[in-house]
C-alpha cells in the first residue's frame, strides 16, 4: 500500500516544480500552468491527509472548492492574457511592466 | 365672530399663529425663488398681500387675546401653538430638557406682533414705490419678507432657542439689506460690520442660554420663571467664580494672584449681564452701537423697518420678556440703566453736528434705544416698552419722511451722498407738503411736544428713572446679617441717570429741530449742485431757475445735469407717512401716565394690558421715597421734561431760523477741536480700528510669520524631503516585473516558514516577595514540548519532552545562585536550549536600609548555548 508520506512527498515535489516554473518562465500561459500545478499539488496533499480521517471529508471537499476556484482563476487569467496580447502582441510577463516605479 | 375664532383656535393649539408666521415666509420663498421671472407687479402683490394677511391674522390674534384676558383678569394669558418637538438637550443631573418649536403670544409679544406686521405692511407699501426703479426689486422684497418672518419668530418664540433662531434670522436679513447695493464697496463693508458687531452680542446670548440650562434647567419662559430661584442661590458652589476663574486656587509662584476673597457673582447677575451683552449688540448700545449708523447704507425703508422700528428693539423685548430674571440682580439692572443713559446722551451729542439726514436719524435711534434701556433698567418695563411702541411710530415716520426727501433730492441731483446732505436741502416745505407735515408731526413726537406720543413715553421713563429703585428681593428671605452683605443700588443712581436722560432730551429737541429746520425751512440750496463753482454762482443768480441751457455758462467736466425741482412722492409713500404721523401724534394716549387717575384702577390701557406680564418683576421695584411722595413728584418732573423740550427746540429755533445758522457756525469756529471730534463721532470707530482691528492684524501677522518661517519652512519641507528620499529608494524595487514580485513573496514565505520550523526557548522569571519562591515560565509556541534541568550539568527533571511542563518552581536561599536549563522541542523534532542564572534574594544590609526596595528583585543573566 502506498503511504500517506509518499503522497505528501509527491505533492511537495509537484509544488516545487510549479513554484520554480512560476518564478522562472516568462510566458504567461506557462506561468498560469505552473500555478495550476501548484494548486493541484495542494489538492493532492489535502486528499492524502484526508485518508487518515476516514469519517471526515473535509479535505476532499476542500479539494472540490479548490477545483472550482482554479476554474475561475483560469477564466480570469486567460482573459487577462488575451487583453495583454491584444495590447502588446506578446505574452511575455517581463514586457508587461507599465506599473514599474 | 370672536366666538367662532376661540372655538377654532383654542388657547393651547392656537394655529392662527401659523398663518401670521407663514405668510411672510411664503412671500419670501415665492419672491426669492421665482421673483425674477414673475415681474415687479407680481412681486409687489405677493409681498404686500403676505404682509396684509399677516397683519389681519395678528389683529385677530390680538382680539382673541384681549377677550381671553378680559375673561381671566389678572392672569398672564397666553395663546400657544407647538409646531413640533425640535430636540432634547441634556441638562444637569441627568435631566433632559425638551426644546420645542413652540410659539406663543401674550400681551407683550402681541403688541410687538402688531407693530411688526402693521408698521411692516406700511413700510412694504412705501417700499413698493420707493424701490420702483431698482433692478433687484424682487430680491428686496424677498429679503424684507424674510425679515418680517424672522422677527415674528423672534417675538413669538416660546423659548430661548426659538428666539435665537429669529434673532440670528433678523441679523442675517439686516446684513443682506444693509449690503443690498453691494456693488458699492462701503455698503458691503457696513453689512459686514453689522454682522460682526452682532456676533459679539450673540456670544453673550449663547452663554446666557448655557447658564440658564445649568441653573434653571429650562429654556422656555415658564420653565425659566419656575426655576429662577436657583439663580440667586448665595452658596459658594452655586455662584459664578470670576477670579480665580472657575473657583480654582493659585499656588506656588502664582500665589500672589490669589485674592483674599474670591470674586463671585450670582447666577442671576451672570445670566443678566450675558443677556444684556446680546442686547447691546442687537439694540446698538455702548459698546457695540457702532454698526447702526453705518447700517444706513441700506435702502431707506430698510432703515425704517429694521434699524428703527423693529429689529433694534429686540434687545428691549428680550429684557422685558425675561424681566423676572433681570430684576433678580440689582447690579445688572444698574448696568442696564447706566448703559442706556450713557448711550442716550452720547449718541445725542454726535447727532448734534451730523449733516447727513439719515445719520442724524441713526444716532437719534441709538439715543432713543438708550432711553428704552434706561426705562427697563430702572424697572419701568411698561414705560420702556411703551417707548418701543411710540418710537416705532415716529421713527419709522421720520425715516420714511427722510426717504421721501432723499427720493425727491435724488431725482434732482443723482448723487447718493449729496442727496442725503441737509446742507443742500432747505425750503422743501413748498415742494413736498405731505412729507413736511408728517415729518413735522413725527419730529414733534420725538422731541416731546406735549401730548404727542413721544412726550408721554419719554416723560414716563424719566419720571420712573427718578423714583424707581430696584432692590435685591432675595434679601427679604435671608437673615438680616447675610442680607446686609448683598449688593444694593445706591439711592443716588436714579437721579443721576434721570439727569443724563434729561440732558439727552434737551439735545434731542435741539438736533431734531435742527434737522427739521435745515430740511424744510429757508431756501432750497440744492440748485447749486452740479452747477458752476462758487465764483460763477454770484453772477448767474437767476440763471439757476432756468436750468443750465444758457450757452455761455461754462460747463466743466464734473458738472452734472441738474434734474427737475423736488417733487412730492406718490401716494404709496405718502399714505404710510400720514398713518404713521397720526399714530405719532395720538399714540401717546395708549399710555398717558400723567393722566392715570382718569382711568379705571388708575392704570392707563397699556399698563393695564401689560400688567400680568411684568407683575412678577415689578415686585422687586421699590418706589422712593414712597408711592405717595413719588406721585407728588410727577408734575414737577413732567415740567422738567417739558422744559428740556422747550429749551432744546427754542435754541434750535434761535440758531437756525432767527439767526440763519450763524451761531452754529461761530461755535464750530470757536471750538474746532470739539466740533471735529463730534463730527468724527468721538472717533470711536478709529479707536476700535486701532485696538481690535490692529490687534487682530498683529496677531494674524505673527501667526503668518510663524507659519511661514517654521511650519512651512522646516516641518513641512523636512517631512516632504524624508518622504521623497524614501520614495526614491523604494521605487527601485517596483520594477513592474511580476516575477520579481513573486520571488519576493516566495522569499517572504520561506522566512516565515523558518520562524515556524525552528524552535526558540525563552524564560520569564517571576518572584513572589512573600517567600523566596521563583516561578520560571517558558515562552509558548506551536507544538512545543519542554524539558527542564533545574541544575545545569545535572539530570533533567524528565527524560521526555512534555507540552504540559511549561512552568518550573524553584526555592532559593539567600545569596545563592542557580543555573537552570530549558530545552524545547517542536513538532519537527528540532530542539533549542536556553540556560539562565537565577539569583536568590540578597541578604539585607543594615547600613544601607534605603535600598531595601531593590533587594527583592532577582537579577537574571541570560546566556545562550
Amino acid at each position: 500500500m502506498i503511504t500517506t508520506n509518499s503522497y505528501v512527498l509527491l505533492s511537495a515535489i509537484l509544488f516545487t516544480i510549479g513554484g520554480i516554473g512560476f518564478l522562472v518562465r516568462r510566458n504567461v500561459i506557462v506561468t498560469l500552468m505552473s500555478i495550476e500545478v501548484m494548486l493541484n499539488a495542494v489538492n493532492l496533499a489535502l486528499v492524502a491527509f484526508n485518508r487518515s480521517m476516514p469519517k471526515a471529508h473535509t479535505g476532499q471537499l476542500f479539494a472540490f472548492f479548490l477545483i472550482a476556484a482554479e476554474a475561475a482563476e483560469v477564466a480570469v487569467g486567460l482573459a487577462i492574457v488575451i487583453s495583454i496580447f491584444r495590447l502588446r502582441r506578446s505574452v511575455r510577463t517581463d514586457e508587461a511592466d507599465l506599473l514599474k516605479n | 365672530m370672536l366666538n367662532v375664532l376661540t372655538t377654532l383656535f383654542p388657547a393651547e393649539e392656537f394655529t392662527l399663529l401659523a398663518l401670521v408666521l407663514g405668510m411672510p415666509l411664503l412671500g419670501a420663498i415665492v419672491n426669492g425663488l421665482f421673483g425674477q421671472r414673475l415681474g415687479k407687479q407680481a412681486v409687489k402683490t405677493m409681498a404686500l398681500s403676505a404682509m396684509g394677511i399677516a397683519f389681519l391674522g395678528a389683529a385677530l390674534t390680538f382680539l382673541v387675546l384681549d377677550r381671553e384676558a378680559s375673561h381671566h383678569p389678572g392672569h398672564h394669558v397666553k395663546l400657544s401653538w407647538q409646531a413640533w418637538q425640535w430636540m432634547h438637550a441634556s441638562g444637569t443631573r441627568d435631566t433632559t430638557i425638551p426644546i420645542e418649536l413652540k410659539f406663543s403670544v401674550d400681551a407683550l409679544s402681541g403688541v410687538m406682533m402688531l407693530v411688526i406686521t402693521g408698521v411692516g405692511f406700511l413700510i412694504h407699501l412705501y417700499a413698493s414705490a420707493y424701490m420702483e426703479k431698482d433692478p433687484a426689486y424682487w430680491r428686496f422684497f424677498a429679503y424684507l419678507n424674510l425679515f418680517v418672518f424672522s422677527m415674528l419668530v423672534l417675538v413669538l418664540g416660546d423659548n430661548l432657542p426659538v428666539l435665537f433662531v429669529g434673532w440670528e434670522g433678523v441679523g442675517l436679513c439686516s446684513y443682506l439689506l444693509i449690503g443690498f447695493w453691494y456693488q458699492h464697496a462701503p455698503n458691503a463693508q457696513a453689512g459686514k460690520k453689522a454682522f460682526i458687531a452682532n456676533r459679539v452680542g450673540d456670544f453673550g446670548l449663547l452663554v446666557a442660554m448655557f447658564l440658564l440650562v445649568q441653573y434653571t434647567g429650562a429654556l422656555d419662559w415658564n420653565g425659566i420663571e419656575a426655576g429662577s430661584g436657583s439663580l440667586v442661590n448665595q452658596a459658594d458652589q452655586m455662584q459664578v467664580h470670576l477670579w480665580p476663574i472657575g473657583g480654582g486656587q493659585f499656588q506656588g509662584f502664582l500665589s500672589f494672584l490669589q485674592p483674599k476673597n474670591p470674586l463671585m457673582i450670582t447666577g442671576a447677575t451672570a445670566v443678566g449681564l450675558m443677556l444684556f451683552l446680546g442686547c447691546t449688540g442687537k439694540s446698538a448700545q455702548i459698546p457695540l452701537y457702532v454698526w447702526l449708523p453705518d447700517a444706513m447704507a441700506g435702502p431707506t425703508p430698510v432703515s425704517a423697518l429694521i434699524h428703527a422700528a423693529t429689529m433694534v428693539t429686540a434687545g428691549i423685548y428680550l429684557v422685558c420678556r425675561l424681566s423676572f430674571v433681570f430684576v433678580l440682580s440689582p447690579f445688572t439692572m444698574a448696568v442696564i440703566a447706566c448703559t442706556g443713559a450713557a448711550t442716550a446722551l452720547f449718541a445725542a451729542t454726535i447727532a448734534l453736528v451730523q449733516n447727513d439726514l439719515k445719520k442724524v436719524l441713526a444716532y437719534s435711534t441709538v439715543s432713543q434705544l438708550g432711553y428704552m434701556f434706561l426705562g427697563v433698567g430702572v424697572g419701568a418695563f411698561t414705560a420702556g416698552f411703551f417707548h418701543v411702541l411710540t418710537h416705532a411710530f415716529f421713527k419709522a415716520c421720520l425715516f420714511l419722511g427722510a426717504g421721501s426727501v432723499i427720493h425727491a433730492m435724488h431725482a434732482r441731483i443723482h448723487d447718493d451722498v449729496k442727496s442725503q446732505d441737509m446742507r443742500y436741502m432747505g425750503g422743501l416745505r413748498k415742494y413736498m407738503p405731505y412729507t413736511f407735515w408728517t415729518f413735522g408731526a413725527a419730529t414733534l413726537a420725538i422731541i416731546g411736544f406735549p401730548l404727542t406720543s413721544g412726550f408721554f413715553s419719554k416723560d414716563e421713563i424719566l419720571f420712573k428713572a427718578f423714583v424707581n429703585h430696584p432692590v435685591n428681593a432675595a434679601a427679604a428671605h435671608m437673615p438680616a446679617k447675610a442680607a446686609a452683605q448683598l449688593w444694593q443700588q445706591p439711592t443716588w443712581l436714579g437721579p443721576v441717570v434721570w439727569g443724563m436722560g434729561l440732558a439727552a432730551a434737551v439735545l434731542t429737541a435741539f438736533y431734531m429741530s435742527r434737522a427739521f429746520i435745515m430740511t424744510f425751512f429757508g431756501e432750497f440750496k440744492g440748485w447749486t449742485i452740479g452747477k458752476a463753482p462758487a465764483g460763477a454762482h454770484d453772477h448767474h443768480q437767476d440763471a439757476h431757475a432756468h436750468g443750465d441751457d444758457d450757452g455761455d455758462h461754462h460747463h466743466e467736466e464734473d458738472l452734472k445735469t441738474p434734474g427737475p425741482a423736488p417733487h412730492e412722492s406718490p401716494w404709496q409713500m405718502t399714505v404710510p407717512l400720514m398713518v404713521l404721523a397720526t399714530l405719532s401724534l395720538a399714540g401717546g394716549f395708549l399710555n398717558p401716565g400723567l393722566f392715570a387717575s382718569f382711568f379705571k384702577d388708575g392704570k392707563p390701557p397699556m399698563e393695564h394690558w401689560l400688567e400680568p406680564v411684568f407683575e412678577e418683576a415689578e415686585k422687586a421695584i421699590q418706589v422712593l421715597p414712597n408711592a405717595e411722595a413719588a406721585h407728588h413728584k410727577e408734575y414737577p418732573l413732567t415740567f422738567a421734561a417739558f422744559a428740556a423740550f422747550a429749551v432744546g427746540s427754542f435754541v434750535a429755533y434761535q440758531f437756525y431760523i432767527a439767526k440763519k445758522g450763524a451761531p452754529a457756525k461761530d461755535m464750530a469756529e470757536k471750538a474746532p477741536g470739539l466740533y471735529k471730534l463730534l463730527l468724527d463721532k468721538w472717533r470711536v470707530d478709529e479707536l476700535y480700528d486701532a485696538v481690535i482691528w490692529n490687534g487682530t492684524d498683529a496677531l494674524a501677522d505673527t501667526a503668518v510669520s510663524v507659519d511661514q518661517s517654521f511650519i512651512d519652512a522646516i516641518i513641512a519641507r523636512l517631512t516632504a524631503l524624508v518622504v521623497a528620499a524614501l520614495g526614491t529608494v523604494l521605487r527601485v524595487f517596483q520594477n513592474g516585473v511580476v516575477h520579481v514580485y513573486a520571488g519576493a513573496m516566495a522569499l517572504g514565505i520561506v522566512v516565515i516558514g523558518w520562524f515556524v520550523v525552528v524552535p526558540r526557548a525563552d524564560v520569564v522569571v517571576s518572584h513572589s516577595a512573600s517567600n523566596a519562591d521563583y516561578v520560571l515560565d517558558a515562552a509558548p509556541g506551536m507544538g512545543y514540548g519542554y524539558r527542564w534541568t533545574p541544575e545545569a550539568g545535572g539530570k533533567p527533571q524528565d527524560e521526555k519532552f512534555s507540552p504540559a511542563s511549561t512552568q518550573l518552581k524553584l526555592h532559593l536561599d539567600a545569596d545563592k545562585t542557580q543555573v537552570v536549563k530549558l530545552e524545547v522541542q517542536n513538532a519537527f523534532g528540532l530542539t533549542a536550549t536556553k540556560e539562565i542564572t537565577v539569583k536568590g534574594p540578597v541578604t539585607e544590609k543594615p547600613e544601607k536600609p534605603e535600598k531595601l526596595g531593590q533587594v527583592d528583585l532577582p537579577s537574571v543573566n541570560v546566556g545562550k548555548n
